[in-house]
This record gives C-alpha cells, structure tokens and sequence, in this order.
C-alpha cells in the first residue's frame, strides 16, 4: 500500500509531528478501509481456506482497491503534468529572452555599423557609469546572495534574468563578470558561455574597473579551451595595458605565463 | 557581530514568574551593523524605575541584526537631556546615533525619547509614548519602532506579540500543553491556555484582540475563539475527524480551515457572523494548512494531489488554482508576507527540513536555514524576519531568521519544549 504509507507520511510531516494525534480518526479510517480490503481480497488469494464470502463484499473490495491504484495513478500524472506545464512555460520564457537578446545585439550590431559608416564619435557603449535604476540595487544584491550562499546555478539563472531586467544598469558590467566566473565553477564547467559573458564585458565597457581581471580570465578561459596562443594575447594585453597600475590581474597573468608558457 | 553568543536576560520584573518563558540567543548578525548607543533614561517617578527602558529597546535594535548597541562601560558620558549631549565624546568612540530619554509619571508613565545623527550633530527624531506602567515595557519597543522606522524607513516590529505552545513530559502524571503569548522579545509571558491534551495551530485574528487554535480538551480536535482581553472563548467546530489549520482572513469576518467531515481532508471557509461552512477544494487527496494571501482574494495551502506535498493558490470566488512550487519534491505550511510576494515555507532537501522563502514573482526559492528539522514558519507583520519551531540539543524551540538569511537568533524555553509559533499583526497605529 505505498499511497496510504506517502499518504500518512505526507500528513505527518506536512503538519509537524506535533499532529500526530491529529490524524487518529483518518488513520483509523484507513485502517478499516484496510482491514476490508484484506477481508475481501483473502478468498481471491486463498480460496480454499476462506470461508463462504458472498460475491457483492467481493466486489467491493475489487473495486475500492481499483478506485485507490487509479487515483494514485491520477495523482502521480497530475504532478508529472503540472510539472511538464511548468517546464514548457520555463522553456517558452527562455527562448523569448533568447530572441530578445539576439535581437538586441543584432540591432545593436547594425547601429555600430551605421555609426562606423558616419563620422558619428564614440559609441556609447563605453559609458562606464549609467545610472541605477529603480529596483535594479535589490536584483543584484538577491542574484549575489545566491554566489554568498554557494548556489552558483540559481546565481547564473538570477545574474541573466537581472542582465534581461536591467541590460543597461549600472550593475549590468558586474553582473556579466559574474556570469562569467559562475560557469567557470559550475560542474561541468561552460568555457563558451565564461568566454562570451566576458568577451561581452570587455566590449561593452572598455573602461570598466573589472576590465584587467576580464582580460586574465579570458586569457585562462582561451587556454582551458586549448587555444594557447589567443589565451597569451589576453594574457600579453593585461600585462601592457595595466602593467601600470596595481591590479592584482596583472600579477596573476604574469604568474600564469611563468607557469604555463 | 558574526558568531556572537549573546545570552540576553529578558525576564520582565513584573511578569507573572511562568514557566514557558523564552530567552533570546542571537547567533548571527549583519557584517556591518550601525553603532548605536541607547543612554539609560533619566527615571523621574517615585522608588526605582521598574523597567531599564533603554536596555529594552537596545536589545531590540541587537535583535533586527542591523544594530551593534554600545555597551554601557563604554560610553564616555550618560546624557538624558540634550544639553547634555557632547559630539566630540561619541565620535572619537566611533557611535553613529545616540538615543537619550527619560521616563516620567506614576500610574500612568511617559517615555520621551531623542535621537541624534553623531556624525552631523543633529537631533533627527523625538517621540513620546505614554501608557499604563504596567506595558512600560510595551511603550520601550513601540519606541524601538520608531527609531527602527527612522533610520531603516522600514515599519518596526517590536511592539508586537507572539503565541507558542509550550509542552511539558511529566513522568506520572499528564502531559503539559500551555498556550502563551509573549512580547516579541519572548519577554511578559502570559498563559493563554492549559490543557493535559494537545493545543495547536494559534492564529491571530488580523487585529490582535482575538486568537484561533485547535484545542484536543474534548479529547478529539476542535476549532476555538478566544479574545485575548476579556478571556472569553467559544467552540467553533467540533465535527467527525480533523478539525485544524485555521487562518483568520485578512478583513477578520471568516476563518480557512481544514475539515475531513465530509471524507478525506479539505479546506473550508467559515463565515464568522452567519455561522455558514462553504467547501472550498473537493479532492480526494489531502488538502491542508491554508494560509490567505494579503487582499484576502486567495488561499494558499499545502497538497498531495501531484503525488507529493506542494503548494497551491486557490481563487476564493472562481475556485481557479494554480500550483506555486516546483522546486524539490516537498514544499509545505506556507505563508505570505504582507508584500504578497514573499512566500516563507518549510522544503525539504536532502532530507532535512528547512525554513525557506520563495519570491512569488520570480519563482526563486531561496533556503534560510541550515537546521535539519524546522517547522510551522510565522512571518513578522513588516515582512524583515520569520519565526519557526526547530530543535536544538533535543529540544524543541523556537527560532528566528530574517529574510534574507544573514540574521538569526534563537528563542529556548528555560523548560520543556516550545513550538507552534505565531507571529502577532501589528498593534495599535503606526
């Protein structure tokens, strides 16, 4: 009888152990139920000890055991179903942002081309301090407290559901380091999305402050990624272009050259 | 603050001395909480005062996790008026707010109190609150929500109260079941209720004068109302099977509940003033723990329908439903914030039970606790921490965490076993 067992399971946590007088009258209920059912189910197991049962209690039992298999059965597809449901809008809502984010770049794409085309200065795409948005501190404070708390997949999910809220924010150049140091430590690693997420930083915001670490990581992602000799361009760029001032990047990429070159 | 083992005493002089009263451990706090230092107050009355205010409301501010009150040794001076008040002193010990006040009065008691921004040398807030000396103490955390709201802009919920059941094994003789209900603090303990049989599920009704419980006094369970003030209590349910779960609605005219009267358990409205039950689910699998969303539209609840304990959100009027929770294969005894967005539950991973909160709008669930077998969460009125039952070397108490999870702190009975908690509305105007 796994239902009734989940059933009174279920119960007993559900309401804390504390219930457990609660219930009495339900278990009881299903005791008898129980007691039926075996009264009834015996001559069909062993009919030659039984004693004469007529067929109608026989019946019964058939049938109230039939009725219990099937709304168990109903109850495991409803979750399956609810839960298949839940997936599909997930699936859905993913593929949305997806599209929006191609959409994005491609037009972003096309306005770089256009202003190249002019005599148009800088993007302003370098901006470095955009101004925060309502609501935007809260989103990233929650996606960080997923990294404190060690849940790196829910980090990512929160880091790109808040870069979709917030493409532009203030936090938008953190949160795309973060993404890319979070596929690095998930398991399995995603060195394609580590390399996009920062190779994205470092095109968007030039000036960022994060930009030397940007530069050493994608020199470590490039040689994770078997391709040495792009990793020590990044590496060789951390090292010329901030050589000068105290990121400790610059160390790091040295330290990474004597090691690995 | 981090790791702190504070034993705070917080026994009120003028409680009946009972024994179900808590005691506030906190075991974990902000990275940077704000310097304050709360002055003891000037007692002008007659004899001693009969409550040290200002350690009432300092142990407040301790307890939010945002505040490191100064202790007392440290302070270079003891101001109670604002003539008295020397910036340069208070800097140098780097304190950024400064709270002086005095209490006044006899039966009838005053507290005034000042509070100064250090750093620009300002007074920002003065207040005043006046009330029988006998909820002094009350009058200091009505103060402490004041200061709270001032430098935090979020409501304090100090000056609330909270319901438990403490629980008592007596070797040869009855069980002990008391129903208390403390301040926030754990501190003015008063008995409710005692019985030899079980007391569970207190509820508030959404103005603080009256409680719901699941009382077993008939020796089966049965629904209770019981006004706090007058003491008076009727019996609202008493039907074949369970009788459990009840949840006042937020416009206080009807009660959620759950009821097997009519086959396996579900939930049911009860209409307070007509008396009228009307059925709200209709399933065969286990319906139970409702708890209403803030506009009183929909219940949340906990079911098994989907094979496996999860919540579900029904519309009062259409009877729509909708599950909530996806995450892991048990969700249960969920509650809504005041903001109708932050979901405080209990979830099961790795077969530990963890309080945890879910953002309604971002499905994100977030675990709070790291304790294994934690139960029958309780929101506070402005949303900041939760209340929960949990068990600590092999006993049963009470804790709480804030929603964030960076607060925690702890609230044991000196005796027995306490759990069931319930957090109060707010009391009285804001």
């Amino acid at each position: 009888m796994p239902r009734y067992l989940m059933l009174l399971f279920g119960l007993a946590v559900a309401v804390g152990p504390t219930y457990s007088q609660e219930y009495i009258d339900l278990e009881e209920e299903r005791r008898q139920q129980e007691r039926l059912l075996q009264d009834s189910r015996a001559p069909v197991a062993g009919v030659a000890a039984t004693a004469p049962i007529t067929s109608q209690t026989q019946n019964f039992g058939e049938l109230l055991y039939q009725l219990q298999l099937l709304q168990q059965e109903v109850m495991t597809l409803r979750g399956q179903l609810e839960e298949q449901g839940h997936q599909l809008r997930q699936l859905k809502q993913q593929s949305l942002e997806r599209y929006v984010d191609l959409d994005r770049r491609i037009s972003a794409g096309g306005t770089a081309l256009s202003a190249g085309d002019g005599n148009t200065p800088a993007s302003n795409a370098g901006g470095s301090t955009a101004a925060e948005l309502p609501g935007e501190a809260d989103a990233y404070r929650a996606a960080y407290s997923e990294v404190r708390s060690q849940q790196f997949s829910e980090a990512i999910v929160a880091f790109k559901q808040f870069l979709q809220d917030y493409p532009d924010g203030r936090y938008a150049p953190n949160a795309h380091y973060w993404l890319g140091e979070l596929y690095l430590v998930i398991t399995p690693q995603d060195l394609e999305s580590s390399r996009q997420a920062f190779t994205l930083l470092l095109e968007q915001y030039p000036d960022n402050g994060k930009i030397p670490d940007t530069l050493y990581k994608l020199g470590k992602v490039y040689y994770q990624k078997g391709n040495p000799e792009k990793a020590r361009q990044f590496l060789d760029r951390v090292i010329a272009e901030h050589g000068s001032s105290n990121s400790s990047a610059v160390k790091l990429a040295r330290d990474f050259i004597d090691e690995n070159y | 603050m981090k790791r702190v083992l504070i034993g705070l005493f917080l026994a009120a002089a003028l409680a009946l001395p009972v024994r179900a009263e808590l005691v506030i451990e906190i075991t974990a706090g902000r990275d940077n909480p704000t310097s304050i230092a709360v002055v003891p107050f000037a007692w002008s009355g007659w004899g001693s005062a009969p409550e040290d205010v200002a350690a009432a409301i300092a142990a407040d501010l301790l307890r939010s996790g945002q505040f490191a009150p100064v202790a007392r040794a440290d302070m270079l001076g003891l101001p109670t008026r604002e003539s008295e008040v020397y910036y340069r002193d208070w800097r140098t010990t780097n304190v950024e707010y400064l709270l002086i006040g005095r209490v006044s009065g006899g039966s009838t008691v005053s507290v005034e109190y000042e509070l100064f921004d250090v750093f620009k040398q300002e007074g920002i807030l003065v207040g005043r609150e006046t009330g029988p000396v006998a909820d002094l103490r009350m009058l200091a955390h009505r103060a402490s929500d004041k200061v709270y709201y001032q430098l935090t802009g979020i409501r304090g919920a100090f000056a609330t109260r909270i319901l438990y059941v403490a629980f008592t094994r007596r070797p040869g003789a009855d069980d002990n079941y008391q129903l208390m209900v403390a301040d926030a603090d754990g501190a003015r303990a008063e008995l409710v209720l005692e019985s030899s049989q079980p007391i569970l599920s207190p509820a508030w009704s959404p103005d603080g004068n009256q409680i719901a419980y699941v009382s077993f006094e008939s020796t089966r369970p049965a629904i209770y109302r019981h006004d706090l003030s007058t003491g008076q209590r009727e019996r609202l349910t008493n039907f074949k099977g369970l009788n459990g779960a009840p949840a006042w609605s937020p416009d206080g005219n009807s009660l959620a509940m759950v009821l097997s009267r009519d086959g396996s358990p579900d939930l049911y409205i009860l209409d307070l003033a007509s008396r009228k039950f009307r059925r709200l689910t209709r399933h065969y699998a286990i319906e139970t723990e409702p708890a209403w969303m803030p506009d009183g539209r929909s219940l949340i609840f906990t079911s098994d329908r989907g094979g496996r304990p999860q919540i579900y959100r029904i519309d009062v009027v259409t009877g729509r439903t909708e599950r909530l929770t996806y995450e892991g294969s048990w969700n249960a005894r969920a509650s809504v914030a005041a903001d109708g967005r932050t979901m405080v539950l209990v979830h099961r991973r790795n077969d530990a039970f963890h309080i945890a909160v879910q953002d309604l709008e971002r499905e994100r669930l977030q675990i709070l606790t790291s304790t294994a077998l934690d139960e029958s969460p309780s929101v506070a009125p402005n949303g900041s921490m939760v209340l929960y039952a949990t068990k600590h070397d092999g006993r049963g108490i009470l804790a709480a965490v804030s929603v964030d999870g960076r607060v925690k702190f702890r609230l044991p009975s000196r005796e027995g076993d306490v759990r069931e908690p319930a957090w109060s509305p707010y009391m009285g105007e804001p």
